[in-house]
Formats: structure tokens, C-alpha cells, sequence
């Protein structure tokens, strides 16, 4: 088993450094290929004023009088070197103005992520425990979540309780409260996911034959979810939750924006405007970086957690809508 | 891990008494009517509205929704129910296309790979994987920023974020009819490759390609109002309903500015989102 899963883990981690690396390239040529010629527009802009000097040293840096298979090279081996590149706009190193705005964002991303799983497992406990018409009720939920803009959620939660309860200022962006509620924005769409896939799980084991037993020897209902049912039916959702981080980077430009948090979603927002192209891909690099990451953790630590899992296969990915 | 096993318990009907039972649920109707409305807004919206929406009345500025301004008017005096009624069509129409990019290239992808199999197949599997690191929210922010702001271009890169699921939905549809009985058998009596492609993988994986695209089109509804509501759209006085609610709340003291182009947002969301279900259920 151990040694399985070593070369398994061995032959994951490869893969994935090829995806992250792709996954470059594919921004790389996205930018390029596409019409228009921003770094050079944005360079001789006369409002940036740049001075030729300025001009010809980040010309030469990134080889844009090289051809685009010269300059994708140059920008692979880079990369691999860790050197994000230079802000066309500030001049300044590109992992400088990252690593400033991570913290803030891995704090909204983090505490999104416990929202939506306690929001979840609420939801999905509720669906099944509550009386009618509770429960039923909460079913509705999850799709209903689903079906509303990100921006909206932030918006109201912004009128109810920052204008008329004064709960938090939003111009206090980056206080405990109000980071729990761009939280609860980030949150609520990815909780819908994971209710969706919990809901069904506890409804299919709660048909299974060893629950039906379980009951016949008088276990009630909350024992029975306890001892019985919620391992086997929540052990799956480890594989959504780290589908869905991609999505929590992804949100996070609009509930930055909303929020007026500065952040690695800002730095999105801005970085477009001014059509800072660098700053773009490294931020595309990162997300690519930590979805493979957490994803390859999760392929790594299921067949540990869940012993049915075999190797053989490969543990099989959910395919959760995005 | 298959997700949603409900391998339902419940026999299949048998007998003509049980036919009743395949009847479409009221709330599947609803979603239809709802559906059916907001086509019509989209293709004829000045049967709807006989109002202007893009000169105002300066007289009427914020009045609040009454039976002449049924969702009340905004900064400039216009009525906002003609806005979010004539802005019905960008909206639409370009989650349509987003929808369509995504079936068509995603599933050419899937088809290709899970039909001849082999090296195609691996590398079209690490292009898909690719595409799916790249959160898809973030991938449609930079592609629309390489394009330039515009609604088409936001529909164009919505579509290209959803390749990879529509991708991966195919290949795996392709794998389960490619393995069947009766392809082996057409395979057997002689049939071309083309033949089988044709007659049989195409529509059997029609049908979970079909359900997926109608989720999308919500989904890509949602992605392109958050497109247009960070400003990546048309400009005003275009009035998708992103742009709409992104305008409205600038004027806190008209909070029906931002919620009626909101719930029709989510109405139509909802709506497409149930008849998806309903397409997964009758199966």
C-alpha cells in the first residue's frame, strides 16, 4: 500500500508541476496572441512618463523586439527562477506588490472557507433533521444561492447591516467585522456546492442497508447521523472543497471590489484598467499554482481518509459544476 | 466519487395507470413561462414598454416604482423597467453565445479525445487540466482585458472559462457509449468510425452535454453581469443588468435601482437552473 501510494503521489506531483507550467505558457499566449500591443501602447503612453531610457531597459527585460517564441522562453525560464517580472506601471517588482496584498486576501479566502463549510454542513443537517416545512425548505437553498450574483450578496449585506444596523463601516475595510462579512459574500455560492453534494450523499446513505440496520437496533436519528453517516457522506466533500478554492480566488476580485478591500482581487481590478499585463499573469500563476496544489494535497489524502478508495484507478475526481 | 448517486429505489413505472406520473411539475412550467418572457422581452421589448430607455424625463428624477414607472426611474429620469426590458437582449444573447463557444469548442475537445483515444487523448486531457487550474472567474477577467471592454468580449471569454467542463462532460460521454454493446455491434456489422460518430456517440452524450449547457447559460448570465458590473462591458447607456445594478448603487437612497434589475437577474437564473434539474431528473 505505502509504496503504491508513494509512486502514485510521485506521479501526481509531476503532472501537476507540468499543469502549473502550462498553465503559464497558456496565459503567456493568451496575452500575446490576442490582438493589440498594450505593453508597448501602455509604455509610450506619454501620460506614464516613461523616459526612453526607462523604455528601452523594460524592452530589453522582457524581449519585446524578440520573437514571441524568444520572449515565451525568456518568460519560462523566469519563472522557473521564481522572478515574476516588472510592473509596467509602478516599475516595481511584480512578487513585491503580490506578496503585500496576499495576507489580506488569504485572510478573506480562509475565513470564506470555514463560512462555507459551517454554512453547509447547516444546511445540509437542517435538510435532513429539521421538521417539515424546515427542512424541506433548506433544500431549496443550495440552488437558490447558486442563482444569485456574487456582487448582489455583498451589496445587501453592505445596506442591511453596515447602513441600517451599523454593524461594521465599509469604509473600515479591513476590520474583523467586515472581514467576516466579505467572507459571508466570498462564502455563500461555494457553501451551495458543498450542500448540494452533502444533501445528496446523507440522503443516498441513509438508504443503505447498514443505516437501516443501525435503526432497527433503536439508534435515533442523531446517533445514527453521528456514529453512521457522517463520515462516509462528508469524506467527499474534501475533493469539492478543493475544486471550489479556485472559485474563491476567482470571487475574490468582485468581493474585493465590492468590499473596497485591497487585495490580490484589486490588484486584479487595477492591474486591468491600466492593462498591466505582468502583474496579470503572475496573479493567473499563483491561482494556477495554489489550485494544483491544494487539489493534489486533497487527491493525496483521500485514499488515506477513505480506505475504499483504491489506487488502482486513481481516486476519481467529483465533477463539480463551476 | 460519483457525487449524486440517486440510483432512486422507486421502480420504474409500469402500466398505463402510472402514466401520470411522467407529468412536468408546476414549477418546471413556471420556469418555462418565465423563460418564455424574457425571450419575448429580448426579441420585441418595445411591445412591452413604450418608453424611452436612453432620454430621460428631467422632471422625473428617482421616483420610486408605481403603476406608470413599474420599476421606478433613475438619475436621469428614465424609466427603469424600459432599461432592464431593452437591456434583456445584450444580456441574453451573449450568455447564449458563451454557451455556445463553450459546447462547441469544449465539446469538439471532448469528442476528439475520448473518440481516438491514445496520445490525443492525454494531451487534450493536460490542455483541459490547464484550463481548469486557471480559475475560471479570474481566466474570463483576462481574457476580456486582452480583448478589450466590450459585452461581446465578456461573452467570448465566459465561453472560453467554460471549455474545459464541457470538455471533460463529452470526453467522459464519448468513453461510456464508445464502450457500449451496440457500438461494438455497429463497429462489427461494418460501420464506419464516421457512421458510429454520428448515429450513435453523438446523441446519447447529447443529452448530458444539453442539461450542462442550460446550467451554463445561468451560470454564464451570472459570470457577465459580474463582468459588466466591474465596468469590463459596454458602457452606458447600454443596460445590462450587471451594469444596471452596478449604476444603481450609486444611489443608495433608490434601492430600487439596484433591486429590480437584481431580481430579475435572479428570477431568469432561477428559472434556468430548475428546468436544468428537471432535464437531470427525467433522464
Amino acid at each position: 500500500m505505502n509504496r503504491d501510494w508513494t509512486g502514485y503521489a510521485l506521479r501526481r506531483a509531476g503532472q501537476a508541476v507540468v499543469v502549473v507550467l502550462l498553465a503559464y505558457v497558456f496565459t503567456f499566449v493568451v496575452i500575446s496572441v490576442l490582438p493589440g500591443d498594450p505593453v508597448t501602447a501602455t509604455l509610450r503612453n506619454p501620460e506614464n512618463g516613461f523616459s526612453e531610457e526607462e523604455i528601452a531597459r523594460v524592452i530589453a527585460y522582457y524581449g519585446l523586439d524578440q520573437p514571441v517564441h524568444v520572449q515565451l522562453w525568456e518568460a519560462l525560464s523566469r519563472f522557473l527562477v521564481g522572478d515574476l517580472g516588472v510592473s509596467l506601471r509602478s516599475d516595481r517588482p511584480v512578487a513585491d506588490m503580490l506578496t503585500e496584498v496576499l495576507g489580506s486576501t488569504l485572510a478573506l479566502a480562509g475565513t470564506a472557507l470555514v463560512v462555507a463549510v459551517v454554512l453547509a454542513f447547516g444546511i445540509a443537517f437542517g435538510a435532513q433533521y429539521l421538521p417539515r416545512p424546515f427542512g424541506p425548505a433548506l433544500r431549496a437553498f443550495p440552488s437558490l444561492f447558486l442563482s444569485v450574483p456574487n456582487f448582489l450578496i455583498g451589496l445587501l449585506l453592505i445596506q442591511l447591516f453596515s447602513f441600517q444596523l451599523g454593524l461594521f463601516r465599509a469604509i473600515d475595510a479591513d476590520s474583523p467585522t467586515a472581514t467576516f462579512f466579505a467572507a459571508l459574500t466570498l462564502g455563500i455560492p461555494v457553501s451551495a456546492q458543498i450542500a448540494e453534494v452533502l444533501i445528496a450523499n446523507l440522503d443516498h446513505e441513509s438508504r443503505q442497508e447498514y443505516a437501516a440496520v443501525a435503526r432497527s437496533r433503536g439508534l435515533g436519528r442523531p446517533a445514527l447521523l453521528l456514529r453512521h453517516l457522517l463520515k462516509p457522506s462528508s469524506l467527499p466533500v474534501v475533493t469539492v472543497l478543493a475544486l471550489t478554492v479556485g472559485e474563491l480566488l476567482g470571487g475574490a476580485v468582485i468581493t474585493e471590489a465590492v468590499f473596497g478591500r485591497t487585495g490580490v482581487g484589486s490588484l486584479v481590478e487595477r492591474s486591468v484598467a491600466m492593462q498591466d499585463l505582468p502583474v496579470l499573469q503572475a496573479v493567473v500563476a499563483l491561482a494556477a499554482v495554489v489550485f494544483v496544489v491544494v487539489n493534489l494535497v486533497a487527491d493525496l489524502v483521500y485514499p488515506l481518509l477513505d480506505p475504499r478508495v483504491s489506487l488502482q484507478a486513481g481516486p476519481e475526481r467529483g465533477v463539480a459544476a463551476r | 466519487m460519483t457525487v449524486s448517486t440517486v440510483s432512486g429505489s422507486a421502480t420504474a413505472p409500469r402500466g398505463p395507470d402510472r402514466a401520470p406520473a411522467r407529468r412536468v411539475p408546476a414549477g418546471v412550467v413556471l420556469s418555462f413561462l418565465v423563460i418564455a418572457l424574457v425571450v419575448a422581452w429580448s426579441v420585441a421589448p418595445g411591445l412591452f414598454t413604450a418608453q424611452d430607455p436612453v432620454d430621460g424625463v428631467p422632471a422625473d428624477l428617482f421616483l420610486p416604482p408605481s403603476a406608470e414607472h413599474l420599476f421606478g426611474t433613475d438619475h436621469l429620469g428614465r424609466d427603469l423597467f424600459s432599461r432592464v426590458v431593452h437591456g434583456t437582449s445584450s444580456s441574453v444573447t451573449s450568455a447564449l453565445v458563451a454557451v455556445a463557444i463553450g459546447v462547441l469548442s469544449g465539446g469538439l475537445i471532448g469528442l476528439i479525445a475520448g473518440f481516438l483515444g491514445g496520445l490525443v487523448d492525454v494531451l487534450l486531457a493536460r490542455f483541459v487540466d490547464v484550463l481548469l487550474a486557471i480559475p475560471s472567474f479570474l481566466l474570463a477577467v483576462v481574457v476580456v482585458s486582452a480583448l478589450g471592454f466590450q459585452t461581446i468580449n465578456a461573452a467570448i471569454a465566459t465561453g472560453i472559462s467554460a471549455v474545459a467542463v464541457f470538455a471533460r462532460v463529452m470526453r467522459s460521454e464519448v468513453l461510456k457509449t464508445r464502450s457500449a454493446v451496440y457500438v461494438e455491434a455497429a463497429l462489427l456489422l461494418g460501420g464506419s468510425r464516421t457512421h458510429v460518430l454520428l448515429r450513435h456517440v453523438l446523441p446519447n452524450a447529447s443529452r448530458s452535454v444539453l442539461q450542462l449547457a442550460v446550467l451554463h447559460f445561468g451560470l454564464s448570465i451570472l459570470v457577465i453581469a459580474g463582468l459588466a458590473f466591474l465596468g469590463y462591458g459596454d458602457p452606458p447607456p447600454a443596460s445590462d443588468w450587471g451594469l444596471l445594478v452596478a449604476s444603481g448603487k450609486d444611489h443608495p437612497m433608490a434601492p430600487w435601482l439596484v433591486w429590480a434589475p437584481a431580481l430579475v437577474t435572479i428570477v431568469t437564473v432561477l428559472s434556468v437552473n430548475r428546468i436544468s434539474r428537471w432535464l437531470r431528473t427525467t433522464d
